[in-house]
């Protein structure tokens, strides 16, 4: 007698129903709307007005000292990068191992990782001394003959996050053409016009989607490695340096672990919005958020393990800045945060492990935001710690941000939510066609598995249920 | 001999795979499969049984991209550090391996991401002009074959179409 | 930028750790302080700041830990076993240790830090875009950012007639450090090239050293054999690229020298003569 299973999706949904509710999303929009949209307009206005407080008198605000070069603003930095990597491991991992189940939910979290990019991107040139100098990083042919140091993680950092921001607003642009033909289609006005210029004249020929088909798979397979290269040059930040708590080898690994669980708790966020809001309940089914969590769970498991064997190495090891270091963080004046992070981020996803919480939606929402909380405190933890208590005992020193940090790193936020409501009502938020190609094929596996059934057996089929009509 | 485009709009993938056979085993005399387009919502790999083997050579340039990457990112970076001789610093050496294989490894990647995404609107024929044969039913589930015939072809073309069961025909003539 | 000069050049540059990176160094720069003779007085630290134009930052942002002390005084209680711990203070003139292979340089996004032919650590204000790597990557901690412009307010009318004019104020955003007085080095070097003759060992001096009432501080030229501070060095065997700490505590407690944190392979430039004390 096998199993009922229920399914990701509804096999029999029409097309034209997918077309409909997606397209609905995009209408105009609540009341709610605009004031969500206003109060993230706020964020970021109040850190444009720290950033000109900072601009105009230095870094001083900032409560930053020697030895705290590094605050909020790095935290910030590899947090939103590290958030990045969801529409990455979304779109092109699973895409690459033919998990469709990643079909309805992949496009907004594709626009996560753009957005996310072009949040983390500030953030580099917000921290510096002299912003308005920031382009010495990029190597241009200069009449002085000089180019930028290109042993510096930080000039490394500037490639990275150009070609990762470059090559996920490629791939989101791609994968989203056939949708923009479809939106163009059934829009008027100035989103007819808009739609018509960005599909690119796209009417769906074989030919089109032959080559569709491969430049999907292709960037799928570049941005893999550029993800896990990208994040790891970003913790090259701090592992290229001397600095205990910072020269650890794993810490590439740690990182680009750390980002795919910290993406996912953040998918988890977007998908109980997007289902409540746009009403994607056929879509972004329970099935669909089951293994969402099951995946978030593995990550959070595989971060637990770096994490501990980053612990267990520096106690086993002989460097004892890394030793004092370590306890310093468990038991000094950052403990509170040091804990934090490890209940958030190994403790609490075994929330997930259970069938009723993972079905809830409200527990997923706050579990996934305290997720995220503790990947926001371990990236503080590993910048500000090492700074507090480094090799030279005279410099010890414990350092909290100013308002000046946290207005900008809040600002960061507003800015990213910004961005992300702007898209989800002039972009469908849910990918159409991919959909349409899941229930088809869904459909079609469906009816070989009947015909196998009935050639297998005399019977007709009776025992299992569930099939036919949900 | 005036030549016309033929759409006929098919309500299921199906149908069209069927009607496209028929092409192919030459039921219509005149037409063979090379002048068939099929334009669907969805992507339908399992087409080219019938459509015939249409080559894509997008990797080719997915290929050259990387490779540009990968020589032009060495021959810049190594130039670059050779020419900034008063950068050297303790101990380091000139032109640094290790860094400059992280570099190169970013360049890659992106020359040959977006020499695919060029390769890719041109190979496709993103940015031809549309002709006026299209129907918005295809975005929404509905599957054409579009044929360029001969005009007395037409006739048994329809008639073709109209075995599998086709929902809506159209005609444009090409000037 | 041309191909002659990359040519040319090209072996000179390319050079290993235990030369440091040059082919022929003219000089190099080395200090060497007595922690005997240091009596914490600070006349050294002050003398920094005249000579540089270190701004005074004022007491409130001194302790947020903003402050400009290129040279600082460590002080330390490390004898907690006398009867009077209080009196068990110990004194470490901390400044940029100039290190051979310095762990600030390669990790400057902007080539803002470099080695000199000297073997100095130079910073180069106008390069610098503040993104601070470097103060996080110093072990000894001693680069300092201004993180406000300074010259606004540090120096009010008639104030900044005290200036030295030989050394530019810096403005906010740019990182700064000990440059072992340079403006006197090269001031002494041009003259010694202008009468054509080498630079005689106490013809450069530092602010720090110049200002200190024990002469704890010795400055000079390691590659000049007939110098103190070579002298110093080679009589307490501190040598460049090579460990000392362990083979000293074996041998002998006469050899007092050592360098900070010699396990991290900086090779700093400046050598510290232990403090005598009185249980050893």
């Amino acid at each position: 007698m096998t199993m009922v299973t229920e399914k990701d999706i509804n096999e029999q949904i029409a097309w034209a129903k997918i077309n409909t509710d997606v397209l609905k999303s995009m209408e105009n929009p609540r009341p709610a709307y605009w004031v969500t949209l206003a109060v993230c307009i706020a964020m970021v206005a109040c850190a444009a007005l720290a950033e000109y407080i900072q601009y105009t008198v230095g870094m001083g605000p900032s409560n930053l000292n020697n030895p705290h070069m590094w605050d909020m603003y790095i935290a910030a930095f590899v947090f939103w990068i590290g958030m990045s990597h969801s529409g990455t491991l979304l779109s092109a991992i699973l895409h690459l191992i033919h998990a469709d189940w990643r079909k309805p939910i992949y496009r907004f979290a594709e626009a996560m990782t753009t957005f996310s990019l072009m949040t983390a991107g500030l953030f580099p040139i917000i921290h510096l001394g002299r912003v308005w100098n920031m382009y010495w990083v990029l190597p241009y042919v200069s009449d002085r003959g000089i180019w930028p140091n290109f042993r510096s993680p930080l000039v490394w950092d500037a490639f990275a996050i150009s070609t990762y921001l470059s090559a996920s607003m490629l791939f989101l642009f791609v994968g989203m053409i056939p949708d923009l033909a479809i939106c163009r289609d059934n829009t008027t006005g100035w989103r007819k016009k808009l739609y018509t210029i960005l599909s690119l004249g796209w009417i769906g020929s074989d030919q089109q989607w032959r080559n569709f088909r491969k430049i999907y798979l292709l960037m799928a397979c570049f941005l893999i490695p550029l993800a896990v290269s990208v994040h790891s040059i970003v913790s090259a930040d701090f592992a290229m340096s001397i600095m205990p708590g910072w020269h650890i080898t794993t810490f590439p690994p740690y990182f680009v672990a750390g980002a795919l669980y910290s993406g996912c708790a953040a998918i988890i966020t977007l998908f109980v919005l997007l289902r409540y809001f746009f009403r994607f309940e056929e879509y972004m089914t329970l099935p669909l958020m089951e293994k969402t969590a099951k995946l978030t769970f593995a990550i959070a498991m595989v971060w637990t393990y770096l994490n501990l064997i980053e612990f267990a190495s520096v106690w086993y090891g002989h460097d004892i800045y890394n030793k004092e270091l370590l306890i310093a963080k468990a038991t000094g004046p950052y403990a509170w945060i040091f804990w934090t992070m490890l209940f958030c981020g190994s403790v609490l996803p075994f929330a997930l492990a259970f069938r009723k919480l993972r079905r809830h939606m409200p527990t997923m929402f706050v579990v996934s935001l305290f997720l995220n909380l503790g990947m926001f405190f371990e990236r503080w933890m590993i910048v500000a710690p090492t700074l507090s208590m480094s090799h030279e005992p005279h410099q010890w020193d414990i350092m909290y941000g100013s308002i000046v940090e946290w207005a900008i790193v809040f600002g960061s936020f507003g800015w990213f939510g910004m961005l992300f409501l702007i898209f989800v009502k002039v972009f469908p938020s849910v990918s159409m066609y991919e959909v349409k190609e899941m229930v088809f094929h869904r459909k079609q596996s469906l009816g070989e598995e009947d015909l196998a059934r009935m050639t297998d057996h005399a019977k007709p089929v009776t025992q299992t249920t569930g099939r036919e009509g949900t | 001999m005036s030549k016309k485009r033929m759409m006929g709009l098919f309500g299921d993938f199906e149908e069209a795979h069927d009607a496209i056979a028929d092409i192919r085993r030459n039921e219509v005399p005149g037409l063979t499969v090379d002048d068939v387009t099929m334009t669907s919502p969805i992507e339908h790999p399992e087409v080219e049984e019938v459509l015939g083997d249409r080559p894509v050579h997008l990797q080719k340039f997915t290929l050259f991209g990387a490779v540009f990457g990968v020589v032009f990112g060495f021959i810049f970076l190594a130039a670059a550090q050779a020419s900034f001789l008063v950068q050297p610093q303790g101990g380091k050496p000139v032109i640094a391996l290790p860094s400059n294989i992280v570099l190169i490894y970013e360049m890659l990647i992106f020359f040959a991401v977006w020499l695919t995404f060029f390769a890719f609107i041109f190979l496709s024929g993103l940015l031809k002009k549309r002709s006026t044969l299209y129907s918005e039913k295809v975005s929404l589930d509905q599957v054409a074959i579009i044929v360029e015939v001969d005009e007395n072809v037409g006739e048994s073309v329809k008639g073709l179409f109209q075995k599998h069961k086709v929902l809506e025909i159209r005609e444009e003539a090409i000037r | 930028m041309s191909l002659d000069n990359i040519l040319n050049h090209w072996s000179d540059y390319r050079k290993g750790a235990e030369e440091g990176g040059h082919h022929d160094y003219e000089h190099r720069w080395a200090m060497a302080i007595n922690l005997d003779l240091c009596i914490g007085c600070n006349a050294c630290s002050t003398a920094c700041y005249a000579e540089n134009n270190l701004p005074v930052v004022g007491k409130e942002k001194f302790e947020k830990g903003q402050a400009m002390h290129w040279m600082r005084i460590e002080r330390y209680w490390d004898q907690q076993e006398l009867e009077h711990p209080e009196q068990g203070a110990s004194f470490l003139p901390m400044m940029c240790q100039q290190c051979g292979a310095a762990t600030c340089e390669p990790v400057c996004p902007v080539a803002a830090t470099y080695h000199t032919p000297d073997g100095l650590n130079a910073q180069v204000y106008n390069r610098c875009i503040g993104s601070r790597y470097c103060s996080n990557n110093c072990p000894f901690r001693v680069r300092y950012f201004n993180f406000y412009s300074y010259y606004e307010s540090s120096w009010p009318e008639p104030m900044e007639q005290q200036l030295n004019p030989d050394i530019s104020v810096r403005d906010k955003g740019v990182m700064e450090k000990c440059t072992f007085c340079v403006q006197r080095i090269r001031t002494v070097k041009d003259k010694a090239f202008m009468e054509d003759r080498p630079v005689q060992d106490g013809e450069v001096i530092t602010a720090c050293a110049q200002a200190c009432p024990t002469s704890a501080i010795v400055f000079g030229d390691t590659m000049d054999e007939g110098s103190m501070v070579n002298k110093l060095w080679k009589k307490h065997q501190v040598e460049r690229g090579i460990y000392q700490k362990t083979q000293h505590a074996k041998k002998n407690a006469d050899l007092r020298g050592y360098r900070i944190f010699e396990e991290l392979n900086v090779d700093p430039s400046v050598m510290y003569l232990e403090r005598v004390r009185e249980d050893v």
